[in-house]
């Protein structure tokens, strides 16, 4: 059982590293894409569940660090050629800053109010980007592309969003079994009685906040760069936000593997809407459908549920 | 001085459209807590229901009020009976209800979108390109209509409210749901109830939207964010707050198209948002969201 719970993982983390030979055989740049994708979201909900899952502040507008990791990077790409892959360290950073600026005003307030100051947060971002001239106002920035072939052009993205990925999970697993978690986690069931123990519940969950923030900003300026544009109506959209909320709560909240699980789930079950209904719209509706159905008949998630009945495999049990 | 007195009365019809579209909202939380995501969407399905009678039929969007409040009222029956009706039942905020409304605002828009696209859409009777003069002063009949009509249904549900017997049962849930319980009132029919009234609301609201403003399914998203910052402002589930917060943001706001840009008009509700939070999170006249 132990070995297994090490095993797995490290066998799965061996076959992402080797999947890219896959090129040499041929063009699988689909497959690819899909992967890189998977990566992207995981690193989105596992940091999306740090302050949504253990912390308890549901967040629907998160993808606000996204854009100005997007941004930041897109910029100084565009203005003095420096690669994403060099500053999504500090796209990261601006991203943390950013979100302790605002985690001081919106985390006074908690329940509806934070989650409608969410929302109100990235309509203001959205508004700003949409008329900022300096960085192309509503048409963005158009990044340059790399000069690899098509088979490889998408191997660079990969491995850095495959670091995210990790890098996102195991700060997860570290706050869940770090005193900084547990303190996270008495603030979701209950702040006053969690002050009384003496617990600083100011400074835990602005710091969960911005903490969550620094991979989502890193993770938007490789996207940026995978995209070549960055622009407010592809980055500043509310539905990037419920797609993590929902991975969320479909794989289990506050849970390490359940982001995961979720995310692999969702973006699979996407792909299926958009390769039998094509539209968008039709998109929408059915990630709504999901999220209704889920929070109605499934609110412990899959792994939350797997867990209740015992019937979780040992290597997704992670917490 | 004159150009002030103009912009000050543009903003303040345009803020009766907002105080209804927001009304309906502040009595849904106030009695059941939950805060509903969905109304905006249910907003814009009110004025496609304006919108279709008046293409298809030529029928006024002042007359099709009462058209769009029904088809909104039971869309918000059935949504209250497929989904809140478990939650309702204990007057705790909990985050997954809102959730469950925000996943009812993405089917709803999903659907809307697909069967009549993102386009923008707007009814134009004759008056809406007409306007009144007084003195130097002139105001577009689509604004002065939609705010009387506006200021009319909020004197009724505030006559309602305040003075019949449903309107009291519905206050003391609101205040105390187990002692309304405990003196007799039926709060699970008090529930659906006020949830219908609320989704009349947004449908009446929706019949004025769809000619004051233009609108397309999309288009909910920032009216959530609008609506949210009067609710906030005036205090959540407090029907006088709500009024008062829709009037002062909506006055400011044209304030801001008109001596500044237009584009940003729309900003002073977001950060107005914003400077409650940090002032007093309560709102102006909040009752404590628990």
């Amino acid at each position: 059982m132990q070995n297994s719970k090490k095993i797995i993982p490290v066998l799965i983390l061996i076959g992402l590293i080797c999947l890219p030979i896959v090129q040499f055989f041929g063009n699988y740049n689909y497959v690819i894409h899909m992967v890189l994708f998977c990566f992207l979201y995981i690193t989105m909900s596992s940091s999306w569940n740090i302050i949504g899952g253990y912390g308890g502040f549901i967040s629907i507008g998160h993808n606000v660090f996204f854009g100005i990791g997007a941004y930041f990077s897109g910029f100084i790409y565009a203005r003095y050629g420096i690669s994403p892959f060099y500053t999504a360290v500090f796209a990261g950073l601006i991203a943390t800053v950013f979100g302790f600026g605002v985690g001081f005003i919106t985390l006074r307030v908690k329940g509806p109010s934070f989650i409608i100051s969410s929302i109100a947060l990235l309509m203001i971002l959205r508004t700003l980007f949409d008329r900022w001239e300096l960085v192309g106002g509503a048409h963005g920035i158009t990044l340059p592309h790399n000069n690899l072939s098509v088979e490889w052009s998408k191997i660079p993205h990969y491995y850095a969003l495959l670091v995210l990925m990790v890098l996102s999970i195991v700060l997860s697993w570290y706050v869940r079994h770090s005193k900084f978690g547990l303190a996270l986690r008495s603030i979701s069931h209950d702040e006053i009685k969690s002050e009384v123990t003496g617990i600083n519940i100011k400074i835990i969950k602005v710091t969960a906040y911005a903490i969550s923030a620094y991979m989502i900003g890193a993770a938007g300026a490789i996207w940026g760069d995978y995209l070549t544009y960055v622009r407010p109506n592809i980055f500043f959209i509310i539905l990037i936000a419920a797609n993590m909320v929902l991975m969320c709560i479909l794989g289990g909240k506050g849970t390490v593997t359940g982001p995961i699980i979720g995310t692999i789930v969702i973006i699979f079950f996407n792909e299926f809407i958009l390769a039998n209904f094509g539209a968008s719209e039709l998109n929408i509706f059915f990630t709504g459908l999901l999220m209704i159905l889920t929070l109605l008949y499934f609110p412990d998630g899959i792994i939350g549920s797997l867990k209740k009945r015992k019937l979780l495999p040992g290597f997704l049990d992670w917490d | 001085m004159m150009e002030i007195l103009q912009v000050f009365i543009l903003g303040l019809c345009l803020g009766f459209v907002y105080a209804l579209m927001v009304s309906g909202l502040t009595l849904i939380f106030g009695v059941m807590r939950i805060v509903n995501l969905a109304h905006p969407i249910l907003i814009i399905s009110g004025a496609f229901v304006s919108y279709w009678l008046f293409i298809k039929f030529g029928m006024d969007p002042i007359l099709s009020v009462p058209a769009a409040a029904l088809t909104v009222a039971l869309l918000g029956v059935l949504l209250y009976k497929l989904i809140f009706e478990k939650n309702a039942a204990q007057q705790t905020y909990s985050e997954m209800t809102v959730l469950l409304t925000f996943g009812t605002a993405m089917v709803i828009d999903g659907l809307l979108a697909f069967l009549f696209h993102n386009t923008q859409r707007i009814t134009s009777p004759g008056y809406a390109t007409d306007a009144i003069f007084i003195g130097e002063i002139f105001i577009p009949l689509a604004q002065l209509y939609s705010g009387i009509v506006s200021l009319t249904i909020i004197v009724v549900l505030a006559v309602f409210l305040k003075y019949s017997e449903f309107g009291i049962a519905i206050r003391a849930t609101s205040q105390n749901r187990t002692s309304a319980e405990l003196v007799g009132v039926n709060v699970k029919f008090v529930c659906l109830v006020s949830f219908a009234i609320g989704c009349a609301l947004a449908g009446s609201a929706g019949a004025l939207v769809s000619f004051v403003f233009s609108f397309f399914p999309s288009r909910h998203w920032e009216w959530i964010a609008i609506l949210m910052s009067l609710v906030v402002l005036g205090g959540m589930g407090s029907l006088t707050g709500a009024v008062i917060g829709a009037l002062v943001l909506s006055v400011v706001s044209s304030f801001v198209g008109a001596f500044y840009s237009p584009a940003w008009s729309t900003m002073v509700f977001f950060l107005a948002l914003f400077l409650i939070l940090i002032i007093r999170p309560r709102g102006l006249f909040g009752i404590k969201a628990d």
